[in-house]
């Protein structure tokens, strides 16, 4: 037990210390919950957001810009009697959007889908007819829009 | 005599109990971490019959016992564990007239046999062929160099105060005068940081340390004597919360006029006052990370023993004071 | 028969505080005496891949090894690769550049500060941390799309302009993330148990540090203040201010320090680009007229640009640039060799926590098991980008 005086004082410092930390904990009992409850509600994410494609066949001019842009080569043109038009295979693309981005016609849109499952990996390679179908849009019935706020950093609206 | 050790507070009060106590600290850490927690098992209520479903699946998982170990210690271990942590509640009386034996010597009864538990957690890091394991059980025995003697000594400050080792003669001498923690709040610090050593709750998790070490001596365990081995410290946990609730929170006092009516509900206010100690070691979880085990020896031997020592020099003041 | 004293413990893959990698310790009771990493399980020779595809397939290619801190990598390749073109991209897509490398550094140092706290034991920590993400990537996502792998930046400028509202959810943003830093103060920075955790131990000296060559915030929290930033800036650094954060102590508290220290310096940038930014086009004018004219008028009105046909086979001319950018662990190093074709002939990318691993050597010598994690977290070691 040598040193009284300086040991009181580390073990003040300690206990203040032990008593800050406790002291938030039991005030963070009382915040609420920042937890979006996926898959019972959707997030909303807005009009931009990068997911899977669909391709305006009446639109496009086969100038093969969006097979040669792709940087994991899911894009790949099929030949049909005098036009050549593009298909995809989801296994491969990686939604970076360089193809809407350099398509000189706008033939390419991106929807914001991004959870769909598949049965095989069969069903994920698409032809241009396939493509042109697009993802499949569902009415999700819970949509909420992710709000930031000052108080509690992200809050979810339904909208 | 049956009724005490399988029924209340024996067996079937704690699987409620740490069925509930396990659900609960995963709430309630969940709710500190601005999260749900266990959620989709019983919906409308948030999920409480979690436990209930892991030890269910418990039952049901495939026992693996690997090659190299001595299988015969690798599956008695944790059952031996689970018992010995248990066998104290028949010393704990839960009203004067309800116990599954009375003695003169309770207190001592029940630390006594709670010291004995480390041995099996040794042998259970020893008997799996894993280095990991090995390191984790050998944790355990140092832990138990650190919390042993500060714990012993500060029940010796209250023994000394009540001047009984009954625990029986020191709830009802706790009636009439003031309640343990308020005589001598540094014996009660001293047991709480002990109680925290001994049933590995954050921040003395130093046997379980899951990112150094792989859970520690558990680590090849699987299906029911898993369950057994982390059930063990939940149910030293029980132990000890009734323990300290019988010692310095008053035990069934101020309901021990209900003993006319039946034996044994002044049980359910030292049941009720255990599981508010319970809930309290059980948050230090959301707000601590975990201390190295030679800073927890450390710990141990430099403060919780001198604290506990003054508490014994506090207990004589009391004593010679009169102020009992 | 001998009698073996050491235990050699391989924390290997599959252990839940060793990342993708190994650890090989010799220990001696509690004390190590020996101890290597092992890297390389998650080598996936991004740079032979990358002489196969053209330069701006790369950029995809570049961001994916450095999941957490894909801004700053995705920009110090497009910087060298715009030094070989001879081009400069306009000063809005300047600003907009750093705004998006500055918020990618809060929510990487976010993720380190994660890590670490689960590695000591605080799942608190853990749980806030990646939470407190949450703003910044959906932040980044109303500016660029995609939640953590923008490919936002490419030669000329940016691909998207600011969003309308932006300023004010940023503004909102960086005040929670302000008022969370001093809740992160009490309950894991200055947690006692933290600090008796973390001080002294780890310790890397400032004449060390400069020898063996770390980056990054472990070079600053031992006392040396050497930023890229402010070395060789560029976008437009030179015109910001703020401070380089740097400790004097070198252990792994200080690191910890260090890096809450550059989440607020981030929150101090941000809030002058937002302020500064200045009106113009975001994409080179050389650029833009090699897109028809329909396409340039859509691209002006919805504010998200489009690629000439040029980019699928941009053609460099001949030579070799280098540059250096200031990721969320260190100095990021891109040398580019071209030879004229559509596909550089060499490419080299050097990652900070590939310079790193040297330090696990260093900064463990003659502590104890338990500081593994501890030393580990603090030097925000991510295997996938030091194995590229």
């Amino acid at each position: 037990m040598a040193k009284p005086k300086t040991q009181r004082k580390l073990i003040g410092a300690d206990v203040v210390g032990h008593l800050e930390a406790i002291g938030t904990g039991i005030k963070y009992l009382f915040k609420p919950r920042m937890t979006l409850r996926y898959p019972e509600v959707f997030q909303d994410f807005g009009p931009n957001y990068r997911g899977m494609l669909k391709l305006y066949t009446d639109k496009c001019i086969s100038c093969t810009m969006c097979a040669r842009i792709c940087p994991s080569n899911a894009i790949k043109m099929y030949k049909t009697d005098a036009k050549k038009y593009p298909g995809i295979t989801y296994q491969r693309c990686i939604f970076c959007g360089f193809c809407v981005d350099i398509c000189p016609v706008d033939a390419l849109e991106m929807f914001g889908v991004h959870d769909i499952a598949y049965y095989g990996l069969e069903e994920q390679v698409l032809n241009p007819e396939g493509f042109s179908k697009g993802p499949p849009i569902e009415e999700k019935p819970k949509k909420v829009k992710p709000r930031l706020d000052a108080k509690r950093g992200l809050r979810y609206e339904r909208t | 005599m049956v009724f005490v050790p399988l029924i209340f507070p024996g067996l079937l009060t704690v699987t409620i109990v740490i069925v509930v106590l396990i659900w609960f600290e995963r709430k309630l850490t969940a709710k500190v971490q601005l999260r749900y927690g266990p959620l989709y098992v019983l919906k409308p209520l948030g999920g409480a019959l979690q436990m209930v479903a892991d030890l269910i699946k418990f039952t049901f998982a495939e026992l693996i016992v690997p090659k190299g170990s001595d299988k015969k210690a690798f599956i008695l271990a944790p059952i031996l564990l689970f018992t010995l942590s248990l066998l104290p509640v028949i010393a704990i009386p839960v009203s004067s007239k309800y116990a599954a034996f009375f003695s003169d010597l309770s207190l001592l009864i029940v630390l006594s046999l709670l010291t004995l538990t480390p041995i099996f957690v040794l042998l259970l890091g020893w008997a799996s062929d894993n280095k990991f394991s090995f390191i984790g059980s050998l944790r355990e025995g140092f832990m138990m160099m650190a919390y042993e003697i500060p714990m012993f000594i500060s029940i010796l400050a209250m023994a000394v105060t009540y001047d009984s080792l009954d625990l029986k003669h020191i709830v009802e001498t706790q009636s009439s005068s003031l309640w343990g923690l308020i005589l001598n709040p540094l014996a009660a610090i001293a047991f709480f940081g002990a109680m925290l050593m001994t049933t590995a709750r954050y921040p003395f998790d130093i046997t379980e340390a899951e990112s150094e070490i792989v859970i520690g001596p558990y680590t090849e365990y699987s299906s029911v004597i898993f369950g057994l081995c982390l059930g063990a410290s939940y149910v030293k946990l029980y132990v000890l919360s009734l323990f300290f609730a019988e010692v310095f929170l008053g035990g069934w006092n101020p309901f021990g006029g209900l003993e006319s009516l039946h034996p044994i509900l002044p049980g359910v206010a030292v049941l009720a006052k255990g599981v508010i100690i319970m809930g309290l070691c059980v948050f230090m979880r959301s707000v601590y990370p975990r201390y190295r085990i030679d800073q927890a020896l450390r710990l141990g031997w430099h403060k919780l023993l001198v604290l506990s020592i003054v508490s014994v020099v506090l207990s004589l003041g009391i004593v010679g004071l009169g102020v009992l | 028969m001998s009698e073996e004293r050491t235990i050699e413990l391989l924390i290997g893959p599959q252990h839940p505080g060793s990342g993708h990698m190994r650890l090989t310790a010799e220990v001696d009771g509690d004390l190590i005496l020996k101890f290597e990493p092992n890297i390389g399980y998650v080598h996936r020779a991004v740079e032979k891949i990358a002489e196969t595809k053209t330069y701006v397939q790369i950029i995809p290619l570049v961001e994916r090894p450095a999941l957490p801190d894909t801004a700053n990598h995705n920009l110090g390749y497009v910087l060298a690769l715009e030094k070989l073109l001879g081009i400069e991209a306009p000063p809005r897509a300047q600003y907009l550049r750093t705004l998006l490398a500055e918020i990618n550094r809060i929510h990487s140092h976010l993720y380190g500060i994660g890590i670490h706290g689960i590695f000591l034991g605080s799942s608190t920590m853990f749980m806030w941390a990646f939470a407190d993400r949450e703003p910044f990537i959906e932040l980044a996502q109303q500016l660029t799309g995609a939640r953590m792998t923008y490919s936002y930046i490419i030669p000329g400028g940016v691909r998207r302009n600011l969003p309308q509202d932006f300023k004010v959810n940023a503004l909102k943003a960086l005040n929670y993330m302000e008022r969370r830093l001093k809740d992160y103060d009490k309950i894991f920075v200055h947690n006692p148990v933290t600090v008796a955790r973390l001080s002294g131990i780890g310790v890397i000296k400032k004449s060390d540090a400069a020898k063996i060559g770390i980056v990054g915030p472990n070079l600053r929290a031992s006392g040396i203040p050497y930023d890229v930033r402010k070395i060789e800036p560029y976008c437009v650094y030179p015109d910001l201010d703020f401070d380089v954060v740097t400790r004097e102590e070198g252990d792994s508290h200080a690191r910890l320090l260090a890096r809450i220290g550059e989440i607020e310096q981030s929150i101090k940038i941000i809030r002058q680009i937002l302020d500064k930014i200045p009106e113009g086009p975001i994409f080179l004018e050389s650029y833009l007229k090699l897109v028809s004219p329909k396409m340039r008028d859509e691209a002006e009105k919805t504010g998200i640009m489009k690629f000439p046909a040029l980019f699928s086979a941009l053609r460099v001319p001949k030579g070799e640039a280098s540059s250096r950018v200031e990721g969320g662990r260190g100095e990021v190093f891109y040398y580019i060799i071209s030879d004229g074709s559509p596909q550089p002939y060499r490419f080299r990318m050097v990652t900070p926590s590939f310079r790193n691993v040297i330090a696990f050597k260093y900064a463990l010598r003659g502590h104890r098991l338990a500081d593994i994690p501890a030393v580990y977290g603090s030097l925000d070691y991510f295997p996938p980008e030091a194995d590229r």
